[in-house]
């Protein structure tokens, strides 16, 4: 579903990103862990370019995202992208946020779209909150609409960027468990994260990145029970 | 009561009374005049701006730099000049002789450049989160503008473009240098007829006072407005 082939990518002089491989299958659930600072953010914005890559294939799809020659707007359709700071329109009532793009960007009848974001909130718990505005909602709210919001387009892919980062801890958990049913139905996940627990248990693959490279991957078993890199032994001490 | 008709019939016979209660139609009439001038130019400047605003944070080369050369030189030359040169310099090629016309391409132009750059302060000031995530949603550079990016800016520009228009109505006293008989021309009029120095100017001051504080409490009543939407 998406593969990432020698990627490099600078910020001015700073490398953060130094020659990345990734292949990720159809229905896998990805988990990124790693230090801050060690590329893992800006790895999932160059998978639906919100930033450039300097050098290095993505293919989403069949489609190589990096080719200037493709329809991005077109290919960023197939992803879903749910941010730390939720990014909702606060401008929009939740119900107007989730329709918005289906009915301009795809055409989708308003009627239909408002059928299918009235399912999508009660998928996420939230289908009282329809007509209610971002700023009357809490973080774990607002993030839950952020992904339905991202879910409306059908995504074939959904790239999480630290989705429960800027929650007090007692929204973590509905946030999670949004995820984790997301993941139960077969979606294709890449999701960069400091929730251990999550990773442990959702993820099919945990990779451990670290300035700028892929240090470690492997099924959640192997990462944190048996870390073989000492990169990855030391971060896990610092978190676990 | 019989104190106020007092004091109203000691003013009356005042000279300079006089001029300013007789010529009172007159300025008024020329007030008009100049909220028409602003109103025109205003409508100019805002189509004019918001283009100017968008050029200028255009990534196409061209259109950043008619946008730059556009503002910088109506924002580094004097409203004055700019309208002599315009007026008689410019527009008669263009078949365009007549003052009131002149005057409001001249202010339009002007107050577009100063809108533009309040439009692109207001467009920067809108979080990059918003850009990033309309784009994610597959939306092209326009339409995240159009649904997400300037829905939130309007909000934003709404005080600094009131104070624009305060400045412009001001500024609009300039134009009378080409003979449009708005209020500071009426002004210079009945002044050069009566010498009434102190009253004349005093009583052209207290109308333009009374027209830019009504807009500053529009702007107010505006915001305020907004604030608890």
């Amino acid at each position: 579903m998406i593969d990432i082939v020698d990627v490099y990518k600078s910020f001015g002089k700073l490398e953060v990103l130094k020659g990345i491989n990734l292949h990720i299958d159809q229905q896998e659930v990805v988990c990124v862990i790693g230090p801050s600072g060690s590329g893992k953010s800006t790895l999932l914005r160059c998978i639906n370019q919100l930033e450039k890559v300097e050098k290095g294939h993505i293919y989403v799809d069949g489609e190589e995202v990096t080719d200037p020659k493709t329809d991005i707007n077109r290919v960023r359709q197939k992803m879903g992208m749910v941010f730390q700071h939720f990014n909702l329109f606060p401008h929009k009532t939740t119900l107007e946020n989730i329709t918005l793009a289906p009915i301009k960007i795809k055409g989708v009848p308003k009627e239909e779209a408002i059928e299918m974001a009235m399912s999508l909130l009660r998928k996420v718990g939230l289908e009282d909150k329809a007509h209610v505005y971002p700023a009357n909602l809490s973080g774990g709210q607002k993030q839950r609409v952020a992904i339905a919001r991202a879910l409306a387009m059908q995504p074939k892919v959904m790239l999480f960027d630290e989705p429960t980062s800027a929650l007090d801890p007692e929204m973590v958990g509905e946030v999670l468990a949004v995820m984790k049913d997301l993941a139960l139905e077969g979606m294709t996940m890449v999701v960069v994260t400091h929730e251990m627990g999550f990773a442990r248990e959702v993820g099919d693959r945990v990779i451990f990145m670290d300035e700028g490279q892929i240090v470690e991957e492997g099924t959640p078993e192997e990462i944190f029970n048996n870390p073989k890199n000492s990169r990855t032994q030391s971060f896990l001490s610092k978190v676990l | 009561m019989a104190e106020l008709w007092g004091i109203i019939g000691g003013l009356s016979e005042i000279r300079g009374f006089q001029v300013v209660w007789e010529n009172l139609p007159y300025f008024l009439e020329g007030a008009l005049i100049t909220i028409e001038v602003t109103a025109l130019s205003v409508a100019m400047g805002m189509v004019l701006g918001l283009f100017a605003g968008l050029f200028r944070l255009s990534h196409r080369v061209l259109l950043r730099s008619v946008a730059i050369a556009y503002i910088d030189f109506f924002r580094g030359t004097p409203l004055f000049v700019q309208i002599l040169l315009l007026h008689f310099g410019i527009l008669p090629y263009f078949g365009i002789n007549e003052a009131f016309t002149s005057a409001i391409i001249a202010c339009g132009l002007n107050s577009g450049a100063y809108i533009g750059e309040i439009v692109r302060a207001g467009i920067q000031a809108v979080d990059k989160g918003q850009m990033e995530a309309a784009r994610s949603l597959g939306m092209n550079e326009r339409q995240a503008m159009t649904y997400v990016i300037l829905p939130q800016a309007y909000k934003i520009v709404i005080p600094p473009l009131i104070n624009e228009f305060i400045a412009l109505l001001k500024d609009t006293s300039l134009v009378s240098t080409i003979a449009v008989a708005e209020l500071t021309y009426r002004g210079n009029l009945v002044y050069a007829n009566t010498y009434q120095a102190a009253w004349v100017w005093g009583a052209v001051a207290v109308i333009y006072f009374i027209i830019t504080k009504s807009l500053g409490l529009f702007g107010d009543y505006v915001e305020r407005r907004l604030k608890t939407e």
